[in-house]
């Protein structure tokens, strides 16, 4: 009987687990058969009951069908798994390329982003920062500056005044030369962030308001050259652009600055292969520089024969224009998210 | 200025390199090259002839002195002509000058006989490369002296010279002349001009008078060669909105010694052309110009450049420049100035010549070899950093916004136009003053973005601007302020302060206070609350906000700010259709309060307890209110309530609200038991209850 009972069985059991459609099928099947209460398990468990000689043999035969059975079993699902991980892979499928969920975020302004930049390289060569009033006096912004009173001159600087007091806008950072030499013993090094205005009709490279940033490095007699400046501003420059910016000087007038100096930068549009940034010279002007004049330290009440140093000026909003390839200055100043969310 | 290759080529000994080349040494070493174009067989240069070198350099002369020096090159002799007088037929020029302060030298010539006719090819040619017309002998030989030596020359008809007279003087107000070019003027007061006999003849300086002009006619001339104060001139030329290339020469200012020079030369040129004799010579030079020294120390060279240069090449350089040098001792040099240097005066303008002309780019990068000083931090900078990511990372976008703003931004945003600081000389009426506030200016932001965008968050940070109180009565004197004990007041000289302004369109007032809330949190500032503004007289400049929806920010005793929307019919004014929430910060406030000294608090080791409560009160009732009384009673065991909902509707009393909170109990050191939880809870139910309106719902 037993014989009959195990071939059966194993037909049976053959058949079933082929026909299983899912795992949960094939758990049933395995349960039915192999598990606690399965038809095998009963069978094996029975089989201490008989005589040795059937034991031996029937127990045989019940083993070799049982691991016949977990064989089969096994495989299925293995198949089965495989084809349920396919199905899931296909309900799951998504586009990846769909694009993301828009996430608002703020943004700083560009000149905001420049000037931290400027401040940072500056302050990690040893320069504070410092910075002065907007409104100023004609000597902060001219006298002391050794521009006098009645002088062509001041026809350098577009001046818009204030009414009533003689007071004005200022016309560049430097003033806060004067306010910081008076109040500070030298030896110092600052620079001086700042908006600055000038009475000037708008286009695309003239605004009415822009930024500066000044510079100031003074110290006794012979310790500050412009051998030092040179390579004060070119470590700035090749922080600031790249590496492979290169910097010149040329001859330039300034009231409070002898000897003085234009600093160019070679273009870091085109790399000095000639664009309309540059007007094909391959050098763009970067800042007005020089040898503090002794008469602004005079002014400041400082002691020229004791005291060197040299200062500078750039266009913060150049600088930033140059860095992001901004073509118009007056985008700054016009709150337009089109153009601010770019940063 | 317009200078001619060709012209300059025939002032130097010897070749001179391709106009390209010499663009280029020109830019390096004296002005920069801003153009060069081919005209016929001469190259034409525009030159940036720098402000301080007006003086001697609008001239080829001046050029070629500066190529001459670059080159190491020696300049040629102009050829000139000594002027002698013959005994002539004519009456002397009276000359009477009415202002001898206001002129330095008057040099003139009249000659007798003169041929007036067409210029000579090679002077037409010249003028014309440098884009001058050719008139007539005489007038074009003037503008070729002019454009050689920088000295500015003036023909006169002698016979149209009424009285012989020639009458130097400033002009009185409303006087009238009629100039070269046909243009009338009528006159300014303190215009420098010539009179005749009874009327004006010439605009000092700028341009001659069309009543005694030079024509084909002309018989007998007088030539001038004046120098005359810059200062005067130059007013002149703004007085009259007039000028000429003479004028821009003239007000530089330039060497009085150059008037007989020019003479001499357009007599030698003269002499060529129009045979003419000179039949009187007028010299008034009261104060002759000398040679200035300065004694150069060659430390101060080395120490100022950084460069050693050997006192042989200094001595070539500044000698080809026409300085005499002569050496002093090892160190020191004693150095002539030419008198037509009017730029030098100090060692330091000699060290700028000595360091362009042998070139700053040969001065090498060297690092400062000084003590290090590490760099002060500047807590304004900080505090703007810190505050700009902040509201960067709630969202916003920064905007910079000009300084100033029109009258009618002013009068929409209800400013009193007293009130604030007027621009004497703007450009457009859209400057015409400085911000009060930077909400005007937000405004127009919003409303320009919200055509592209549906939900704005901006802010700005940077200065307004208010007449200081008082400031009017001690109004600065520059002077002052300026030398000494003033000098030390760094103080702004006008009411000028930071304020930190932001908006966010839509109806979101709360959403606003939470980033308020959030960004003063972030700043250290605790003791922040919200009070309903009472609006006084003065304070009409409030009066942008809609007073049922704004609130004071307070910090302890001090206001600092406002939130709230802006009034309906503002935004109608500037056709911004949504609500528009703004906040207003005073930045130098709020940067005193604030705290740097961020401390970390321990996370308790004891377990939270929240429990709610639901109060009903009348709608008036203020959040703020309620709170106060929880947390007064509730003391340190209640780290936090929150209101998590308002409810208003159909199934509450009229004219009641429900307010619901959960109210978070925890103490730092122990787990707190629900009897002791239930006590307080207890107590906050009865005191919130000793208000009769107000209903704890159980």
């Amino acid at each position: 009987m037993a014989k009959i009972n195990l071939k059966l069985l194993k037909k049976e059991a053959a058949k079933k687990v082929k026909k299983a459609q899912n795992l949960k099928e094939l758990d049933k099947i395995f349960k039915k058969y192999l598990g606690k209460q399965g038809k095998l398990t009963q069978i094996l468990r029975s089989l201490k009951k008989l005589p040795k000689e059937k034991r031996k043999k029937i127990g045989g035969e019940a083993n070799s069908l049982k691991s016949f059975l977990e064989k089969i079993i096994e495989e299925k699902r293995k198949t089965l798994e495989k084809k349920s991980q396919e199905e899931l892979n296909k309900k799951e499928w998504m586009d990846v390329t769909l694009p993301g969920k828009k996430i608002q975020i703020g943004h700083l302004h560009p000149l905001t982003q420049t000037k931290r930049e400027v401040e940072n390289i500056f302050q990690s060569l040893g320069f504070s920062v410092v910075e002065g009033p907007e409104i100023e006096n004609e000597w902060y912004n001219f006298d002391a500056l050794n521009i006098p009173k009645d002088h062509p001159a001041r026809d350098m600087w577009d001046t818009l005044y204030l009414k009533p007091q003689k007071l004005l806008l200022r016309t560049h950072t430097s003033p806060v030369q004067i306010r910081y030499l008076e109040r500070n013993q030298p030896p110092l090094r600052i620079i001086v962030p700042g908006r600055v205005y000038r009475r000037e009709a708008t286009d695309a490279s003239h605004e009415i308001n822009f930024y500066q940033v000044e510079g100031l490095m003074v110290d006794r007699k012979g310790k500050v050259s412009v051998a030092n400046f040179k390579a004060i501003i070119e470590e700035f420059v090749k922080r600031f652009f790249g590496q492979s910016v290169q910097i010149r000087l040329r001859p330039s007038f300034f009231p409070f600055t002898e000897p003085s100096f234009e600093v160019d930068i070679s273009c870091v549009v085109c790399s000095q292969k000639g664009c309309s940034t540059c007007q094909g010279t391959g050098w763009i002007e970067a800042m007005g520089a020089g040898m503090v004049h002794p008469n602004v330290f005079k002014n400041a009440g400082l002691n020229p024969q004791e005291w060197q140093g040299f200062a500078f000026g750039m266009g913060m909003d150049r600088l930033a224009m140059m860095k992001y390839k901004i073509n118009d200055i007056r985008l700054f100043y016009g709150g337009d998210l089109r153009f601010l969310n770019q940063f | 200025m317009l200078f001619s290759y060709k012209w300059l080529e025939s002032l130097i000994e010897g070749k001179i390199p391709k106009p390209q080349k010499l663009a280029e040494l020109l830019t390096m070493h004296s002005f920069e090259v801003e153009e060069i174009e081919k005209r016929g067989q001469d190259f034409v240069l525009d030159i940036a002839v720098l402000p301080d070198r007006g003086s001697d350099c609008l001239s080829h002369l001046g050029i070629a002195r500066e190529i001459s020096a670059i080159l190491r090159k020696k300049l040629k002799e102009l050829k000139r002509e000594k002027l002698k007088t013959i005994k002539g037929k004519i009456k002397p020029i009276k000359l009477k000058i009415g202002c001898p302060r206001l002129v330095s030298r008057y040099s003139a010539i009249v000659l007798e006989n003169v041929k007036i006719a067409s210029s000579p090819r090679w002077l037409r040619e010249r003028l014309k490369s440098l884009g001058l017309r050719s008139v007539n002998n005489v007038v074009d030989l003037t503008n070729f002296i002019m454009l050689e030596t920088g000295q500015p020359l003036h023909a006169f008809d002698y016979d149209k010279i009424k009285g012989q007279k020639i009458i130097i003087r400033l002009s009185k107000k409303g006087e009238k002349l009629i100039t070269l070019d046909d243009k009338k003027h009528t006159l300014d007061k303190d215009i420098l001009v010539i009179e005749d006999q009874n009327r004006l003849i010439d605009l000092v300086g700028i341009m001659g008078g069309k009543n005694s002009e030079v024509d084909f006619k002309t018989k007998n001339i007088v030539l001038q060669a004046g120098n005359f104060d810059r200062w005067t001139i130059y007013q002149g030329i703004k007085k009259l909105n007039f000028s000429t290339q003479a004028a821009n020469i003239y007000i530089h200012g330039f060497d009085p010694n150059l008037s007989i020079l020019a003479l001499e030369r357009i007599h030698y040129l003269f002499k060529k052309l129009s045979q003419g004799q000179i039949v009187q010579i007028i010299d008034v030079y009261p104060k002759k110009v000398k040679l200035s020294k300065i004694k150069l120390d060659l430390k101060h060279v080395e120490n100022l450049l950084g460069i050693k240069i050997s006192a042989n090449e200094i001595k070539n350089i500044l000698t080809h420049l026409h300085f005499n040098v002569t050496r002093k001792s090892k160190v020191i040099l004693e150095v002539k100035v030419p008198t037509w240097r009017l730029d030098i005066s100090i060692s330091e303008d000699l060290i700028e010549e000595i360091g362009r002309i042998s070139g700053f780019q040969k001065i090498p990068s060297l690092f400062p070899t000084v003590a290090l000083i590490p760099p002060q931090k500047n807590l304004n900078i900080f505090w703007e950093n810190l505050n700009k990511d902040i509201l960067k990372e709630a969202g916003f976008s920064e905007v910079y916004n000009s300084s100033f703003i029109n009258k009618k931004e002013a009068e929409i945003s209800n400013f009193k136009l007293t009130k604030l600081i007027e621009v004497k000389n703007p450009t457009s009426l859209d400057y015409q003053y400085l911000r009060p506030s930077l909400i005007p200016k937000l405004l127009i932001n919003a409303r320009d973005n919200l055509k592209n965008f549906q939900d704005i968050r901006i802010f700005e940070l940077g200065k307004v601007f208010k007449e200081k109180s008082g400031s009017r009565r001690n109004s600065i004197s520059s002077k002052t302020l300026g030398y000494r004990s003033g000098g030390r007041k760094d103080k702004s000289l006008a009411g000028e302060k930071r304020m930190l302004s932001g908006l966010i369109s839509g109806d979101s007032f709360y959403e606003l206070k939470g980033v308020i809330d959030l960004f003063l949190e972030k700043l250290g500032i605790v003791d922040v609350y919200y009070d309903n503004f009472q609006p006084t007289p003065e304070t009409s400049e409030m009066m942008i906000w809609n007073l049922q929806k704004c609130a004071e920010i307070k910090i302890g005793n001090s206001e600092v700010g406002f939130l709230g929307e802006i009034k309906s019919d503002i935004l109608r004014k500037l056709k911004i259709k949504e609500k528009i929430i703004v906040f207003d910060l005073d930045f130098e406030k709020l940067q005193k309060l604030a705290d740097e000294q961020h401390e970390y608090r321990p996370i308790s080791q004891y377990p939270a307890a929240i429990r709610d409560i639901a109060l009903l009160v009348p709608r008036e009732v203020r959040v703020a209110d309620v709170l106060n009384v929880i947390e007064r009673v509730g003391g340190g065991t209640i780290i936090d309530v929150d209101l998590f909902d308002i409810y208003e509707g159909e199934e509450l009393p009229m004219g009641k609200k429900n307010l619901a909170f959960h109210l978070i109990y925890q103490a730092e050191n122990k787990t707190l038991s629900s009897k002791e939880i239930d006590a307080i809870q207890k107590k906050i139910i009865k005191a919130l209850e000793k208000n009769r309106e107000w209903e704890v719902r159980r």
